[in-house]
């Protein structure tokens, strides 16, 4: 299908190392990763027209932390910029409609999360309803348990399916040189492991990650001369559904479903999902809300069980999903983004690369 | 390709005030967004998408509060998202909805920016949650001073600020502070509070929220009442601190209203713009921007605030609704400068409406004085034909 | 002599005041009666009542309904080590719990003395704390209801009086935060301990960032120690603030402080929110030369110096004291503020 000057591809990215810990902060985890972006791209930062990053002041605890990051960027002279409290995903999402407006034709979105620094069993019970769950100490732990404990309730699944998973996505990781978790696991050894929070174990949970991630964008003519075969984004859409998991049904995805039919999900099959599932039962919830079947290969890269750097997970997702066009020669591919308490909000892009 | 026509056609506000008691987080954006959608003549479920924006999270101590005021902005199975820009966040706000209308992903765009600051504090969050915070008049204060000392200007100027915005503000219904009754003494007198910044230089703490809707041009032909075109947006950023870099007048401010101009065709801001909202939250950031913006020539910002031409009833009206030094919700502030442009040109700012104003400029800036944001909107798609 | 500090252990606590509003507040203004209440919105109860309908944004209006007290658990989960942020410092279950005339369970712990005694569709009511201020935590936690009927009054209408008695909340923050020093901080650090300042240059543009920072912000590249400067530690004030402390929790400045800008000598490089010792407020100008004071080797410690402010001297530097010379012309130095 030829490509028109309205089409958005990614055409080049960066993934720093994953760490359990590093010694660096978010500014200096962005400065290589960004850099090396541009630079898979063919670029210099002086050719990119909008950078944008997604990050968040509560994980490191300081106002404004983001705004040393633009030191990451060389942004002398100013650049157009922005930021979004949000996973870079979301901040890939308004680098895409940026470029839209048609005056430039490439951007650079990021994502970067120094996760060590914090302890998230309490730290996201200040993201959740601040007169109703957070004075409770509302943890995901728990939140996260009755959602698993609503999906195997509902028949969907059972321990034993959701072990084989954490175990296929590790098994998986080994082949992810970004993967801060990986390795071969006995589905009876993972099932014997005590629980955290019933029915969640440790293994459940994702790792804590320090890490970034960049992407470079670019539109219509100017992806070919960047890139030998762009992963053109045919569509992307987010939604987002009531706050309260007592409002909603756990054991599906509305607002999945919906940004999956908003991003022209139907209009064929996809080889390759990526799938940001930070609690391994999610992929689950996830891969029926988009109707995946067999013929899709969920989570090659291991997902977000094997490596989590909160604010840059979802982008990673985008990125894994583009590599498989820009590298592996797929078709067509697809990449998810979670926030919020128990799939509140989600993000899904369709990549296609060309015939 | 060039994106489609964008119009204002809802804009809401809250009455700020320094401690809203009555309501809820919830309840503050909702009151601007209501407000907003009647004046748009819609209803929740008109609305495609939703962008909120507002200051740092530990200002309320809520993480990602979008999360949790998904379903109070309507929002539930629609694209909601968050921006965070430092200051000139609530511009960004603004932009951002306004590309999602102009990108043509969508039809009807909410965007709503809000700052509770009564539930924390911001010298504590500015501070880092430590002692000793120098607060934004500490960061500022030095810039300010480089300013007078570079233009000359004297030092009745930030005085006269302090007094014309909280006049303006006066009439505004929606304003934290009215202090219709304000003098240049009462400035001069007022404590020192970041020298040579006094207490009443410096803006108030606000609770509050802006709403802004957002159509296209089919819908901003057909709106109820005359809509605002967004004529051409910006948004400019700068490291922080390196040898070189000049805070007072910053390259990059210059670069965004450059673009601005480039956009909307405007060879000569002084004279063809009718009316500017500049993000002022210390007095002399008006002949700070003024210059910064190519307005006036370098030096020579002051020149207009002493001559008057920056009063409602001047050649150049700056801060018509009162600006920040009257209302302070810091991630609403941007966008409450975005609005009152638009208020402006649709002929809907009452007590503070500049007469027969076409084409208005907003403006609202964050951090070290280096992050930019900027809209101009006309009443036409074509003011200055 | 102190070390560097590789890790720092930052404790962020505040207490948050939350306004209720109307329909948050009639919740909490039942709570301190002890009475549970939701809104109905349609023809479904909401529990906790909220001020909109969630599947639409609509006014929920403050058509008040009792529900419970006594309620089902509908699903539940294991707290087998609770933390601070916990309503209950022993093993307990959070659940889902539909309340008798709500149609939408609520969130809360449930109080059993083992996880063997929590099963789905067990009947529970409330355990109230004596003290009860108006917050969601003002209802204990549920416990195993002492009767298997039904409660009394669900469903009643319940009105809010004209002036509620609990209109807003507080919510303590606290959160810990260890943070670790990044290299370049370990090289700042190092430096203050050995009463010395340090910079790096960037090879491409030739600024030099005091303290080290790692890069430059300008050309986006790495500086590391073979970038390394020493600086003189002594300069020219080129501007300043005298700011007024205002309270705030943590505070600990009550009386009016100076904060000026130094630009070091024969250096390009400025460091900023600095101390001047010796004269007063009043008196510190731009133009002024000043002198870094160094505490005794003994007394340095560089415990406050972080990753963030450049130029935290710790308690390594004391601040800087006018070493007499001459002032420079300010006109020459006032817009040195970077």
């Amino acid at each position: 299908m030829p490509r028109s000057e309205s089409d958005i591809a990614i055409v080049g990215y960066a993934i720093s190392p994953m760490l359990r810990r590093t010694d660096q902060t978010e500014t200096m985890m962005m400065l290589p990763v960004v850099a090396g972006a541009i630079k898979s791209a063919g670029l210099t930062k002086d050719d990119i027209g909008f950078t944008v990053s997604g990050s968040c002041d509560y994980l490191s605890g300081q106002a404004f932390s983001f705004v040393s990051n633009v030191d990451a960027y060389g942004a002398w002279p100013p650049i157009n910029e922005s930021h979004v409290e949000m996973d870079g995903s979301f901040a890939l999402y308004e680098a895409f409609v940026r470029l839209l407006q048609g005056d430039i034709d490439t951007a650079v979105a990021a994502g970067v999360g120094k996760n060590s620094n914090s302890d998230p069993s309490t730290l996201y019970t200040i993201e959740m309803d601040p007169y109703y769950l957070t004075p409770l100490g509302a943890d995901p732990w728990s939140l996260h348990a009755l959602q698993y404990r609503a999906l195997l309730d509902s028949g969907k699944a059972t321990e034993r399916d959701v072990a084989e998973l954490v175990a296929r996505n590790r098994a998986s990781a080994k082949e992810n040189i970004h993967a801060q978790v990986s390795g071969d696991y006995d589905v009876d050894e993972l099932l014997a492991a005590d629980y955290i929070r019933t029915p969640l174990r440790r293994h459940d949970l994702p790792p804590i990650t320090d890490g970034c991630a960049a992407v470079v964008l670019a539109r219509g003519q100017k992806a070919y001369e960047l890139c030998e075969r762009p992963a053109w984004i045919t569509g992307i859409d987010h939604r987002i559904e009531p706050h309260l998991p007592t409002l909603r049904d756990l054991t599906t995805s509305v607002s999945t479903t919906r940004a999956a039919k908003g991003a022209g999900l139907a209009a064929g099959p996809v080889e390759v999902a990526e799938l940001h599932a930070p609690f391994s039962y999610q992929e689950l919830i996830l891969a029926e809300s988009l109707g995946l079947g067999a013929d899709t290969q969920i989570n090659p890269s291991g997902g977000a069980l094997a490596a989590n750097p909160v604010m840059a997970t979802g982008l990673i997702r985008m990125i894994e999903a583009a590599k498989q066009i820009i590298e592996n020669g797929k078709r067509r591919t697809l990449a998810h983004t979670t926030s919020g308490p128990c799939l509140q909000q989600n993000l899904v892009a369709i990549l296609e690369g060309d015939e | 390709m060039s994106h489609q026509p964008v119009a204002v056609v809802g804009i809401g506000q809250t009455h700020h005030k320094k401690r809203r008691g009555d309501v809820s987080i919830a309840g503050l954006v909702r009151e601007a967004a209501s407000r907003a959608l009647e004046d748009a003549n819609m209803d929740w479920g008109d609305i495609d998408a939703v962008v909120l924006g507002k200051a740092p999270d530990l200002f309320e101590g809520v993480m990602k509060p979008e999360m949790f005021l998904a379903d109070a902005l309507g929002a539930n199975g629609k694209p909601m998202f968050r921006v965070h820009t430092a200051g000139s966040v609530g511009g960004s706000t603004g932009i951002v909805g306004s590309h999602l209308v102009g990108a043509g992903r969508h039809k009807r765009v909410l965007s709503v920016a809000f700052e509770k600051q009564s539930e924390g504090n911001a010298q504590f969050a500015l501070g880092g949650g430590k002692g000793g915070s120098i607060g934004a008049g500490g960061a500022f204060a030095p810039f300010i001073r480089a300013y007078i000392r570079r233009s000359g200007a004297p030092e009745d100027v930030g005085w006269k600020v302090a007094v014309k915005d909280r006049q303006n503000g006066a009439k505004n219904p929606y304003a934290h502070l009215k202090l219709a009754d304000i003098t240049i003494d009462k400035v001069r007198e007022s404590p020192m509070m970041w020298d040579p910044l006094h207490f009443l230089e410096s803006c108030p703490s606000s609770d509050g929220a802006c709403a802004v809707v957002f159509t296209d041009e089919d819908g901003g032909k057909a709106a109820s009442k005359p809509p605002a075109w967004v004529l051409a947006t910006a948004m400019k950023s700068e490291p922080s601190t390196f040898a070189g870099r000049d805070p007072v007048s910053p390259l990059g401010a210059h670069m965004c209203s450059a673009e601005i101009y480039k956009q909307v065709g405007i060879t000569n801001p002084r004279e063809q713009i009718d009316c500017a909202e500049l993000y002022v939250p210390f007095s002399w950031y008006e002949p700070m921007w003024l210059e910064a913006h190519d307005i006036a020539a370098p030096g020579d910002g002051w020149r207009m605030t002493a001559d008057g031409d920056t009063e409602l009833t001047g050649s150049f009206p700056v801060n018509m609704s009162g600006g920040v030094l009257s209302s302070n919700p810091i991630g609403a502030s941007g966008l409450l400068r975005f609005a009152e442009a638009a208020l402006q040109v649709r002929g809907q700012a009452g007590d503070h409406q500049v007469p027969d104003a076409k084409l208005a400029l907003a403006q609202a800036y964050g951090a070290n004085a280096q992050f930019f944001a900027m809209w101009a909107v006309g009443s036409s798609l074509d003011p200055l034909g | 002599m102190a070390d560097v500090v590789r890790e720092s252990v930052f404790r962020l606590q505040f207490p948050f005041q939350r306004t209720l509003g109307p329909t948050i507040g009639a919740f909490a203004s039942a709570l301190a009666e002890q009475t549970l209440i939701g809104v109905k919105v349609g023809d479904r109860v909401i529990t906790p009542p909220l001020e909109y309908d969630p599947e639409n944004g609509a006014d929920a209006g403050t058509d008040f309904v009792r529900v419970g007290p006594k309620g089902t658990v509908t699903t539940w989960t294991w707290v087998p080590e609770p933390t601070h942020l916990h309503p209950l410092a022993h093993p307990f279950a959070f659940a889902f719990v539909l309340l008798d005339g709500a149609d939408t369970p609520m969130f809360h712990a449930v109080n059993v003395g083992s996880v063997d005694d929590m099963r789905i569709g067990m009947r529970v009511e409330p355990r109230w704390r004596a003290e009860r201020e108006g917050r969601i935590d003002d209802l204990e936690a549920f416990v195993p209801a002492t009767d298997d009927g039904p409660s009394d009054g669900a469903g009643e209408p319940w009105v809010a009086p004209a002036e509620l008695s609990v209109d807003h909340m507080e919510m303590d923050c606290d959160l810990t935060y260890v943070d670790n020093s990044a290299p370049a901080t370990l090289i700042w650090m190092q430096a203050l301990l050995d009463g010395k300042l340090l910079g790096q240059t960037c090879p491409a543009c030739g600024r030099t960032y005091v303290g080290p920072r790692g890069l430059c912000c300008v050309d986006a590249i790495e500086l590391d120690e073979t970038h390394l400067v020493e600086v003189p530690d002594r300069g020219v004030v080129t501007n300043f603030t005298i700011i007024t402390p205002t309270p705030y929790p943590g505070q600990t400045e009550t009386e009016p402080f100076v904060r000026c800008s130094i630009l070091l000598e024969g250096t390009d490089a400025v460091l900023n929110q600095q101390t001047v010792l010796e004269i007063p407020a009043s008196e510190v100008r731009v133009g002024l030369h000043v002198e870094c004071v160094w505490a005794p080797p003994e007394e340095r410690n560089v415990d406050d110096v972080g990753n963030r402010g450049w130029g935290v001297g710790g308690d390594c530097m004391r601040g800087w004291r006018p070493t007499g010379q001459p002032d420079e012309p300010a006109e020459n130095y006032v817009e040195r503020m970077m």
